[in-house]
């Protein structure tokens, strides 16, 4: 039996060990160029996002359309009215000659070919889409050239300018007056939305904002699990293949070195997110200021940042105990490669959900998977803004907390078996190894 | 009390037996040899000592503690196959390894700082390790394991990848620390090594203890050879007294032939010569060959299954 001085004594020295291990993790990749990549890579993708519509649409201004109505459709107005406003969706342009000439689709369209392939005949446009209605007002034809086979935006606007021209050219058919046909055209509800969930009932911005927060908290775990333990498999790699882990646990226990080298890489996260953190925080305090306070508030809706902390913590160690073990086995990356492949559509299936646990939290299948471990500290971060009942978010995290207890001690029996072992990885050592009963 | 005792201890990983039915103890202060052929279970055998792995069977005692890992800041450990981070400077490795053995940041650059200058590293102390040469990795590494001034040392076979200089070098650490009061555990499979070194021996072949003793015990268990050089005739020689075979060697000179006579266990090297002598036979030239722990080991380890060390 140890006295409890030599048990404080022992606490003290097991806690420096974990300190000493988890701090040369932080610092050897604090010294690489990587970190420093990852650490700006995010505000950089943040603004490239922001930025993009505007940019493409610089890239790709608008294009060039001409309608050609073979048989007095009266469409034509309608979808020039569609295309224009604020920023016009293309740029309408008069049809060349032969096109307007024409008797038939086909030879309108055969007229217009030219024009869409290529450089255009000399002295005409060169257009990017045409459109050419037969028929009649109440029937539309419409014959849709494109340059490009997949844009399917302009297509769509130009049919349902050409479908609106049809409903009022039959409603003026029945016999309704045409200002009342142009009144019901621009008929329209005015839509308010109420939710119980809402602050004031009428859902605002803010009210979505936690659950915008929590979907992004979980983006937030994806990429610390994506990252950190890519980082973690790669150390212990190195140590295994160096030799240093056998070294390593001779003056560290297998949960000192563990908990050590997972600590530090989750310190590396950590540094990483709470960058971006700080950089979002400026970039918002900056850009509209009264929304700091919303954030800030969002943040602590349903004890949202309270929970997402346990489900963050419980998720990240359970998938790091799992990378450390696999590193544990490897001596070249290659090796881990063939175990990495399941377990990152493991943790890829979660975010396939995320979506629809952000639209609709309390879907069945929502409820069931996010008590699902694997799948918990995921969709739960989603799910929490929303205000699940007490009972699921609680058993979700009991759940979650044994299963992690689990992992942790069987992967930290694979570990030690792992550091110690030498040849390939195979199937059968990995199974020794979590059964304890490989070394 | 001893440094070390092992007592039945025995490791199977399956239906293999790495180690059986191994006893020994070593004392304090002593420089003990772990002998034995690749694969005869010496770092199966170290590994339990550390308690990397746990033994299947018997009991192990570290300084004085039975339980495993309690002893860990008092031992100091090099493994047969060695590296450290490329990225660290050897005195960051020595602080880094000395600190998990409890050794304060400043003790610990301190006194790496005078063993790394006293191993003629001072240079290279502020080098990244993989800008280092092989020889010069190896010495941080051994520095690493000995700047906590462990108690109990145990060497994975601490020669192997050393040019002769740095093995000599290597020798004189070992006999420094012995001095001043460590004991000293290493494995090896070379024996010129051991036979400098140590004071006992273990000898293990195929997962078991063929021997257990001093220098002079082992190589008692090896036959004295008598080398004798003339215009012999095999068969005349084959009926000396005590012989337990005779063995022509390559090669004659100026009409001599030389013949190695192997004497039986207790066979005494005086009466065979005074035997020949008697006989009169052509001897120009004769030489006592006492064994070496080599030939001990071959003896040894030759009834278990192994030919060459």
């Amino acid at each position: 039996m140890m006295s409890p001085d030599m048990v404080s004594t022992n606490m003290a020295a097991s806690l420096n060990r974990l300190r000493l291990i988890a701090t040369r993790e932080f610092l050897s990749y604090l010294r690489t160029p990587g970190f420093w990549l990852s650490l700006m890579i995010g505000p950089i993708a943040a603004s490239f996002g922001a930025m993009a519509p505007a940019m493409m649409h610089q890239a790709a201004p608008a294009p060039v359309l001409t309608v050609v109505d073979l048989s007095d459709t009266g469409a034509a107005p309608a979808i020039a009215a569609a295309l224009g406003g604020r920023k016009p969706l293309a740029i309408l342009v008069r049809p060349p000659a032969a096109a307007a000439q024409a008797t038939s689709a086909a030879e309108a369209g055969g007229a217009l070919r030219p024009y869409l392939s290529g450089d255009p005949p000399a002295g005409g446009p060169r257009l990017d889409a045409a459109a050419i209605l037969s028929g009649s007002p109440e029937a539309i034809v419409v014959d849709f050239w494109s340059r490009d086979i997949n844009d399917s935006d302009l297509q769509m606007v130009v049919r349902g300018a050409a479908a609106q021209s049809m409903q009022q050219a039959r409603l003026r058919a029945a016999g309704l007056a045409p200002q009342l046909v142009a009144q019901l055209s621009t008929a329209a509800p005015a839509v308010h939305s109420y939710s119980p969930r809402a602050a004031r009932g009428q859902v605002s911005m803010k009210d979505r904002l936690p659950s915008l927060l929590g979907l992004g908290l979980a983006f937030v775990l994806f990429f610390a699990i994506f990252t950190g333990a890519g980082i973690l498999l790669n150390s212990v790699i190195e140590e295994k293949s160096s030799r240093i882990l056998e070294v390593l646990l001779s003056s560290a226990t297998v949960p000192e070195l563990l908990g050590g080298k997972i600590l530090g890489v989750a310190g590396v996260s950590a540094f990483i997110i709470a960058g971006w953190g700080a950089m979002g925080l400026l970039a918002l305090q900056r850009a509209a200021p009264e929304m700091v306070a919303e954030v800030g508030s969002a943040l602590m809706t349903h004890g949202l940042v309270v929970w997402f902390a346990f489900f963050f913590v419980l998720g990240y160690l359970m998938y790091a105990s799992v990378f450390a073990a696999i590193g544990a086995f490897c001596e070249t990356v290659r090796e881990a490669q063939t175990l990495l492949g399941p377990i990152m559509i493991l943790i890829s299936l979660p975010v396939m959900f995320l979506t629809l646990a952000l639209e609709h939290p309390d879907a069945p299948l929502i409820v069931v998977l996010s008590l699902v471990p694997p799948f918990t500290p995921f969709l739960m971060t989603a799910r929490l803004a929303a205000g699940p009942p007490l009972w699921q978010t609680l058993g979700a995290l009991v759940l979650m907390a044994a299963t992690t207890t689990a992992v942790v001690w069987l992967c930290a029996r694979a570990f030690r078996a792992g550091a110690l072992s030498t040849g390939k990885l195979d199937l059968k050592r990995l199974a020794l190894g979590l059964l304890g009963r490989a070394g | 009390m001893s440094a070390l005792e092992l007592d039945g201890v025995g490791k199977r990983y399956g239906d293999f037996h790495a180690v059986r039915d191994l006893s020994f103890k070593v004392e304090p202060g002593s420089i003990f040899g772990f002998l034995g052929p690749n694969g005869a279970g010496k770092t199966s055998t170290l590994r339990m000592v550390l308690g990397l792995i746990p033994p299947t069977t018997g009991r192990i005692s570290v300084l004085g503690s039975s339980r495993p890992g309690v002893s860990l800041d008092r031992i100091g450990f090099l493994p047969e196959e060695r590296g450290l981070y490329r990225l660290m400077t050897p005195l960051d490795a020595v602080v880094f390894f000395a600190g998990l053995k409890g050794v304060s940041a400043s003790v610990a650059r301190k006194r790496g700082r005078a063993m790394l200058e006293a191993q003629g590293l001072g240079e290279a102390i502020g080098r990244p390790m993989k800008a280092l040469s092989k020889g010069m990795a190896q010495k941080v590494q051994l520095i690493c394991a000995l700047a906590h001034e462990p108690e109990l040392v145990i060497l994975d076979e601490p020669f192997s990848g050393l040019d002769p200089v740095n093995q000599q070098g290597l020798e004189g650490l070992i006999r420094d620390l012995a001095r001043r009061g460590a004991t000293v555990i290493f494995s090896t499979h070379v024996m010129a090594h051991a036979e400098r070194l140590c004071e006992r021996i273990v000898l293990m072949a195929q997962g078991r203890k063929v021997f257990d003793g001093t220098m002079a015990e082992a190589r008692a268990a090896a036959p004295t050879r008598l080398v004798l050089e003339g215009a012999l005739d095999p068969s005349s020689l084959a009926t000396l007294p005590g012989l337990a075979s005779v063995d022509r060697q390559d090669g004659v000179v100026d009409g001599a032939s030389l013949y190695t006579l192997t004497l039986t266990p207790g066979g005494s090297a005086q009466a065979v010569l005074k035997a020949a002598l008697q006989r009169d036979l052509d001897i120009s030239q004769f030489r006592l060959e006492t064994p070496t722990l080599h030939d001990a080991f071959i003896v040894l380890t030759k009834a278990h299954g192994h030919d060459e060390p």
